[in-house]
């Protein structure tokens, strides 16, 4: 599983602020502490940024490469931006993201191609379409072929089927999980694909998000994920990882997630009969399960039922 | 020669909580009898498929003074007892409620503050005009709501009245008024699944037993969104039934608030002629909002017009009917 680190985000007030600052020091240390906790990609997102977009991704860019020799992954709108950090990036960077939307398929492929970039492709439209099989639709006739056009190969390209939140959007949830299956199986050698991860609990209490995060991420996993733009600095969630990695069956909480990736990796489900239920980690997980199948109406307090 | 058609039965996991509001003599309260709802082992009206052990019930929603914003066709159609919520309670049940929902009012008549002395005094006349069970709800101001709820609670203890609403941000104190004298709550929510779950979750964790409690996720009118209510209705319902406990709540929502809202109910004036006669419309509007809520699966539906609870009544009649 390869973490591309989600923390430099404008959505986060603090990087926000020391963005409007100009102050290096904080997106140094979150650059840091995201690849000392094990990130081998470091995400970069500065929103639109319509006013200074090249001179803001630049700033960003230099800033993290004078502490950390991550490869970057480049998330903006603006396209002016996104070359700037193209032709800034010393290592093989990320162009995040082209859509089968007609300005961003028409583009941003050519940008990756341009510079040797790889490119996340979101298997969606103007709108996101609820069902796994409309996404492939997507990935099949809009987005590969565009990607192929312009001279990209597909080892290249990492295709996020979009998570919806559990929280609000439940009945979508399997979709996600049920788009990486489907995704792949539509080329030979498989496509990698990508997601979100914390786009599953948006809207969640904080304290609950880290569980349902890495819960839903063993179930990609199990689908055939290969990278996940998520929290480097939750130490739970790469112990999930590497109980699933490991096949490490030497805790009860091991051999339950082992058995929820086999189930889920054979389009089966996890029984009551897999969990013990007098051990509330396992009953935790269990009604995590519960709640992304859509068996359960999620609730905040979904854990206290 | 006739084929026999067999009827496919889904076999369900869960089932809804039985609720009973109101309590007689011998459960401790005055009412000439208390009314049971939920207990549905199946969606509604399906017999065929499974238990139903109650029909949906109705409310006629009275207010604790003459209620000068609704429309003209509501105050002329309870005209001789607007003014006194006691002859209105005795009128409502002449008319076939099966409950009585009591809302009460900042002001009084006079345009005076209203106060926990003049509802407990409302609640007690009330009680004593009609043996329907009772739903008390508040003026929907977080303090006066909390006023006049714990004072009439306490007027109204053992008579496992309904309070009304306990919202997210206020239910702690309506709650703890129900615990202390044997009452139920009605659990309000924006029209939202998880935000309905949530609220059950909290208020059985203060210690109210879930058949104390009703589900209330909000509706729109018909023409107003009533199609969001009734998806989130069903889902909450289509839980229940799959053995999601904490949607297991009979529901209780308001369609003769939200029809009564409705330009095509509340005016006469600024309407095309073409949408013809206004009280006729007005009534048919409340009536097929509540029809339709039935069947997403309301167990109580709150509502205004004697003529419609008529019509509504007479639709649940004709769908309460257990062949075989």
């Amino acid at each position: 599983m390869e973490i591309v680190g989600e923390c430099i985000h404008i959505i986060s007030p603090k990087v926000k602020n020391a963005m409007a600052k100009g102050d290096k020091g904080y997106i140094q240390e979150l650059a840091l502490r995201q690849a000392k906790a094990g990130a081998q990609v470091l995400e970069l997102n500065i929103g639109p940024q319509k006013k200074a977009g090249p001179e803001v991704m630049e700033w960003m860019v230099d800033a993290i490469q004078e502490v950390v020799d991550l490869p970057l992954s480049l998330d903006t709108t603006n396209l002016a931006a996104m070359e700037a950090g193209l032709k800034r990036a010393r290592k093989r960077a990320i162009v995040n993201s082209a859509s089968a939307a007609p300005e961003r398929l028409e583009s941003m492929p050519p940008l990756a191609a341009k510079y040797n970039a790889r490119l996340i492709a979101l298997t969606m439209g103007k709108n996101i379409p609820p069902s796994a099989e409309a996404r492939i639709e997507i990935a099949m006739e809009t987005l590969m072929p565009r990607i192929l056009e312009v001279g990209l190969s597909l080892e290249d390209v990492y295709f996020d089927p979009l998570i919806l939140t559990v929280c609000g959007m439940q009945q979508y949830v399997m979709q996600g999980v049920e788009t990486v299956r489907f995704l792949k199986q539509i080329a030979e050698p498989p496509p990698k694909t990508i997601v979100g991860l914390s786009n599953v609990s948006n809207g969640a209490p904080h304290e609950g998000r880290s569980l349902i995060n890495r819960t839903y991420l063993v179930m990609l996993m199990a689908a055939g994920l290969d990278a996940a733009i998520a929290d480097p600095l939750d130490p739970r969630l790469w112990e999930f990882i590497r109980l699933v990695e490991e096949r490490d069956d030497s805790t009860p909480v091991g051999r339950l997630l082992l058995r929820l990736y086999d189930a889920v990796a054979s389009m089966g489900e996890l029984s009551p009969d897999d969990v013990d239920m007098s051990d509330p980690e396992q009953v935790a997980i269990y009604k995590t399960v519960q709640i992304l199948e859509n068996k359960v109406i999620y609730a905040d307090s979904y854990l206290r039922v | 020669m006739a084929e026999k058609v067999e009827i496919p039965v889904q076999k369900w996991s869960g089932r809804v909580r039985e609720v009973t509001l109101g309590a007689t003599k011998e459960e401790g309260g005055t009412r000439t009898r208390s009314v049971t709802v939920g207990g549905e082992a199946t969606l509604p009206f399906l017999h065929f498929e499974g238990e139903l052990p109650h029909p949906p019930r109705i409310a006629i929603e009275i207010q604790d003074k003459k209620p000068e914003e609704w429309s003209p066709l509501l105050l002329k159609a309870w005209e001789e007892v607007i003014d006194d919520p006691a002859a209105w309670a005795k009128k409502a049940e002449e008319r076939g409620a099966d409950l009585i929902l009591l809302r009460l009012s900042l002001d009084d008549a006079q345009g005076e503050e209203n106060t926990p002395e003049k509802a407990k005094s409302t609640v007690r006349r009330v009680l004593a005009a009609t043996g329907l069970p009772l739903l008390i709800f508040g003026p929907g101001q977080v303090d006066k709501d909390n006023e006049l709820l714990v004072a009439v609670a306490e007027e109204a203890a053992g008579e496992r009245v309904v309070l009304g609403v306990c919202e997210e941000k206020n239910y702690r104190t309506i709650v703890a008024a129900a615990l202390a004298h044997g009452h139920l709550v009605d659990s309000r929510t924006p029209m939202d699944v998880n935000l309905a779950k949530q609220l059950i979750i909290l208020i059985h964790d203060m210690g109210l037993p879930l058949d104390r409690i009703l589900m209330d996720p909000s509706t729109g009118a018909l023409g107003y969104g009533i199609e969001y209510g009734y998806s989130v209705m069903e889902r909450l319902r289509l839980a229940a039934l799959h053995g999601d406990t904490m949607t297991q709540q009979p529901i209780l929502v308001t369609p003769g608030e939200e029809a009564w809202r409705a330009k095509e109910a509340k005016v006469e004036e600024g309407i095309p002629e073409a949408w013809g006669d206004w009280e006729e419309r007005a009534i048919m509007w409340e009536t097929m909002t509540a029809t339709a809520l039935i069947e997403a699966g309301a167990d109580v539906m709150v509502m205004r017009h004697p003529e419609s609870v008529r019509l509504v009544k007479e639709a649940i009649d004709k769908l309460w009917v257990k062949e075989g």
